[in-house]
């Protein structure tokens, strides 16, 4: 009896068992078989265990076509089941949209994965055709790689936030490979982007700092110069502001999120957004594209002068460079702001209350840099109204039909004068001010000369006129007379 | 024809303040009529572009030992060149009568044609009719260019 | 009185001429000279009025050649300069305009009351036919001085104005291009308007006019026959010297002052300079002299039976004018004896043509 039941649980067991081995070994008849062969046809099935697909039981065949369900491979790599083998590189890609743009396919797999990836990657630069034309620049694979694509949240995914810097750098920070489609774009972003602040937060894991993803896009990646970028110089401030903006996010880093906004009212934001000057400063600008950290105190006269250099080179030989350096003021920021930068009237120097000088300077008795302002001002005032007022005889000379076009032409340049006065108020020096300032007093006392003279020539006219009539009428009345006279005689 | 001596006083009078008047009248009349003529016939002056320096090339654009004359503002500048390198600047208006001055090298002077008055080369006149130097001019060197200026009085 | 020889210094003077000139015999006729005193006395100093305009043109035209440069580069520049800068600039120029319209219009005045009087009678058909010519110089001086200044009104003018040789037959293209100096207005046609303007018709204009005043001085002023009608206690007549020579002196003192009184008042505008690519400005319009044929050629239509509208016009006017110059030779056809209304019918009818034609020019835009 015992050697019966021996023999039924021996039958049952080895049942059991091989329903298990058989439960083991995949439905991917495809997976199976090459995971028996060797080198580069192992490869795939080898990894393909780990791909996000193969959890969603998608077979072999899911992409190579072909039967999967049989290890026939006169049927289950036959053209008529649809076996396509290894796609060409130029279309492969059409194998990852046949699913991933289709929303309902999506949808049987569970996903609720965005289906416009292949929309987004058809007009960028890098679905143009690469340079030895085998295929687009960068598709799908490319990217996400195949065989062992894991999902994008997973860490261990090629497109993963901290492994991202690496793929894009894989080709971007080659010069030898770059070089086949431009020697003009940079090959240090990944070196640049390691020093700052995002970089070195993204390097110690951080996922939830800017990588090139975050900037540049995933799949719609344009040429810096293309307005569709997302980098373009107009587009870039709302970049930037997606996360610095974001009042949680920041929290955690402990910086502010009012620069967007501060930025957007300046003159800078007022250029950029609403007169289209791509020239205009937005973050990227003063604060780096890769590199981005905040300026150092020092080095702040220096981005500003970068664009403004007089102004710089000025600062930078004033009394102001080393008083502000000691007292550890950040050079132009602490007059004209950082983001806010408003619009400069002649009202920010002076001494009366809206001067930014009465932020530091007092009425004190040994406050040089008081006396300075005030008079740097009233110079200014002074020649706006003797402009005003000169203008106004030459509207009277015009206006009594005098010509005074050759005073008028001079007289654009006292707004010359304004505009190079302005800029060396930036040498806190009373004496080079003057300097600048002077040949606008002189041009204006010339241009009222004139002007004075030509209304005194209208009245001149009218007065030699009024006199020569005079005399006329004087000569009439004797003539008449002596006309009279001389026919009363005959 | 008698004539009563009292009218014809009186008359002669008349005649003599309308004779008076018309002359009169007349002269000022001719006077209003030539007055804006030769004012007229009066060239107006130019306005002087006030010009207190002017650029004239590279240190190395002029040969040593050769002088050239320069136009500063509206006047005729003679710049030289010396043996040495040295550059010097004078006024190229002679002081005899007016005729613009050249550099001779085979003087090593400044020589000036109309007749036959001669420089040394700091302007001094050495020779000739000329009664008096050549006004000097300031050259200064900012940055390899050289500079040509009116020294100040 | 300083006598010497028993004679004063105005009568040893008198004599040194008269010794080489016989200019005694002279005087005896200027002395005859007289002008009739009627009604129409008035007309009889337009003449003059006309004589005196021209002398003020050759003046203050030679004093604007001081400054005038009649290139394209420097004519506009030129006219500016001595318009703002040179002393009394503006008002030679001024008085240069002005004088120039006032001139033709003096002409056409003394022309018509020449007309209408009928002084263009035997004997002085001449007389007639150079003044005439004078008229048409001194239109022509208008057209040629217009176009000096090189300003957008005056290039646009001159280009419209000369177009219209186009319309003459057989010569026209040619007469086109010798006026233009080449196809089209440009520095060329302002180097040869200048020389018309001071040196062509100055000369010919004096030529005309030494012979029309050598006419009048020879057969003296003529005599209506109004007033030749009058019954002789009635007929009076001033001496030209001096009586009528100082009533003219007193209406010429009174002409200059006028157009110093336009000068300050109404100063000739200059506008922009002439730019041949610009299009035309609003409102280019010849002057007013030319305005009532300008406006007719305007009003006619494109075609006028197999002829061009413009053809037509001109060739009317062409007859017209002849018509006009030969008045002399067809007035002889009609009796004397009669009074000759037909002219002055005629007269009339052109002189509100003019006037009609020239104020609509004015106002239809």
């Amino acid at each position: 009896m015992l050697k019966i039941l021996n023999k039924i649980v021996l039958l049952f067991l080895s049942a059991a068992f091989s329903l298990v081995v058989f439960a083991q070994s995949s439905a991917d008849e495809c997976l199976n078989c090459h995971q028996e062969l060797d080198d580069e046809l192992l490869m795939p099935a080898k990894n393909y265990v780990n791909d996000i697909h193969y959890k969603k039981n998608i077979t072999c065949a899911g992409c190579h076509g072909g039967d999967a369900t049989t290890d026939d491979d006169e049927i289950s790599m036959s053209k008529e089941k649809g076996f396509i083998g290894v796609p060409d590189k130029t279309i492969r890609y059409e194998v990852c949209i046949n699913c991933h743009s289709d929303e309902q396919t999506m949808k049987r797999y569970g996903s609720n994965l965005q289906v416009d990836q292949y929309k987004k990657l058809k007009n960028s630069v890098h679905f143009q055709p690469s340079y030895n034309n085998q295929g687009p620049i960068a598709d799908c694979i490319t990217c996400h790689s195949v065989h062992n694509i894991k999902s994008v949240n997973d860490p261990l995914s090629r497109v993963y936030p901290t492994k991202v810097v690496e793929l894009c750098g894989s080709c971007h920070s080659s010069a030898k490979f770059m070089k086949n489609y431009t020697s003009s774009l940079p090959v240090d972003q990944v070196i640049k982007y390691k020093t700052s602040k995002h970089g070195m937060l993204n390097s110690k894991g951080d996922p939830n700092v800017a990588e090139c993803a975050s900037c540049h896009g995933n799949h719609d990646i344009y040429s810096i110069n293309d307005t569709r970028s997302n980098v373009y110089a107009t587009n870039i401030p709302k970049v930037c502001a997606k996360c610095h903006s974001d009042s949680k996010l920041m929290s955690k880093y402990g910086l502010p999120t009012d620069q967007y906004e501060s930025w957007v009212s300046s003159v800078h934001g007022v250029a950029l957004l609403e007169k289209d000057d791509i020239s205009a400063p937005s973050c990227n600008d003063c604060h780096g594209n890769h590199g981005a950290v905040p300026p150092g105190v020092e080095s702040i006269s220096k981005v500003c002068g970068s664009c403004h250099v007089l102004n710089m080179e000025l600062f930078e030989k004033s009394p102001h460079k080393k008083a502000f350096d000691e007292n550890d003021f950040p050079e132009c920021e602490t007059c004209h702001n950082n983001h806010k930068i408003r619009y400069v009237t002649d009202d920010m120097v002076g001494t009366q209350e809206s001067a930014v000088c009465m932020d530091c300077h007092s009425n004190e008795k040994d406050d040089k840099g008081y006396f300075v302002a005030g008079r740097m001002k009233l110079l200014i005032d002074s020649l706006k109204y003797e402009d005003k007022e000169t203008k106004e005889i030459l509207k009277d000379a015009t206006q009594k039909g005098m010509d005074v076009s050759d005073a008028e032409f001079l007289l654009k340049d006292v707004r010359q004068v304004l505009i190079q006065s302005r800029t060396t108020i930036h040498t806190f020096n009373l004496d080079i001010f003057k300097e600048s300032i002077n040949p606008g007093f002189e041009t204006i006392s010339k241009v009222k000369e004139e002007g004075i003279a030509a209304v005194d020539d209208y009245y001149f006219r009218r007065l030699g006129l009024g006199i020569s009539t005079i005399i006329v009428t004087f000569l009439v009345i004797g003539l008449y007379f002596k006309i009279r006279k001389l026919e009363k005689k005959s | 024809m008698t004539e009563d001596p009292k009218n014809s006083n009186i008359n002669n009078n008349r005649r003599d303040f309308l004779g008076m008047l018309l002359g009169g009248g007349f002269f000022a009349w001719i006077i209003s009529l030539f007055y804006p003529v030769f004012k007229f016939l009066d060239p107006p002056k130019i306005e002087e572009v006030k010009v207190s320096s002017v650029k004239i090339g590279a240190v190395e654009d002029m040969a040593k030992d050769s002088g050239k004359i320069i136009k500063f503002g509206n006047k005729p500048v003679i710049v030289i060149r010396k043996l040495d390198g040295e550059y010097a600047a004078f006024s190229g208006v002679c002081t005899h009568l007016d005729c613009i001055v050249q550099f001779r090298q085979d003087y090593g002077q400044i020589y000036c044609a109309c007749h036959n008055g001669k420089y040394d080369l700091n302007g001094r006149n050495v020779s000739g009719p000329p009664p008096a130097p050549l006004k000097k001019f300031g050259v200064t060197i900012k940055k390899d260019e050289v500079i040509v200026y009116e020294e100040e009085a | 009185m300083k006598k010497s020889n028993g004679k004063t210094f105005k009568e040893r003077s008198f004599g040194w001429i008269d010794e080489r000139y016989d200019v005694t015999g002279l005087i005896e006729f200027a002395k005859k000279k007289s002008v009739p005193k009627f009604r129409e006395t008035i007309w009889y100093y337009f003449g003059g009025i006309a004589l005196l305009l021209f002398v003020i043109q050759v003046l203050s035209g030679i004093l604007l050649l001081m400054y005038y440069q009649g290139t394209e580069d420097a004519a506009y520049e030129s006219v500016k300069f001595i318009s703002t800068k040179v002393s009394f600039g503006w008002l030679i120029r001024s008085v240069h305009s002005w004088s120039a319209n006032l001139m033709v219009l003096a002409i056409f005045i003394h022309m018509f009351s020449v007309y209408f009087l009928k002084s263009f009678r035997k004997p002085r058909e001449l007389t007639w036919y150079t003044g005439f010519i004078l008229l048409a110089l001194a239109m022509g001086f208008g057209f040629s001085g217009y176009l000096l200044p090189w300003n957008e009104l005056a290039f646009f003018a001159t280009k419209v104005g000369t177009d219209i040789t186009r319309q003459i037959p057989v010569i026209g293209d040619s007469l086109l291009i010798l006026l233009r100096g080449g196809e089209d207005v440009t520095g060329a046609t302002l180097s040869r308007f200048f020389g018309f303007h001071v040196a062509v018709l100055p000369g010919l204009f004096t030529v005309f006019l030494v012979l029309h005043l050598m006419f009048i001085q020879r057969q003296g002023m003529a005599e209506p026959e109004d007033w030749r009608k009058l019954p002789e206690s009635e007929k009076k007549q001033i001496p030209f010297f001096p009586n009528f020579t100082l009533r003219e002196l007193l209406i010429w003192l009174i002409v200059i002052n006028i157009l110093a009184i336009l000068a300050v008042f109404f100063p000739w505008e200059l506008g922009n300079k002439a730019d041949p690519f610009a299009p035309a400005p609003v409102g280019i319009r010849p002057e007013w002299y030319f305005m009532f044929m300008f406006q007719v050629l305007k009003l006619l239509p494109a075609n006028i039976l197999f002829l061009s509208g413009e053809f037509v016009g001109i060739a009317a006017f062409g007859i017209g004018i002849f018509l006009w110059f030969i008045v002399p030779f067809w007035d002889k056809r009609t009796p004397e004896s009669r009074r000759n209304k037909a002219i002055t019918y005629v007269g009339i009818f052109v002189v509100m043509f003019i006037i009609i034609f020239t104020i609509l020019g004015f106002i239809l835009d």
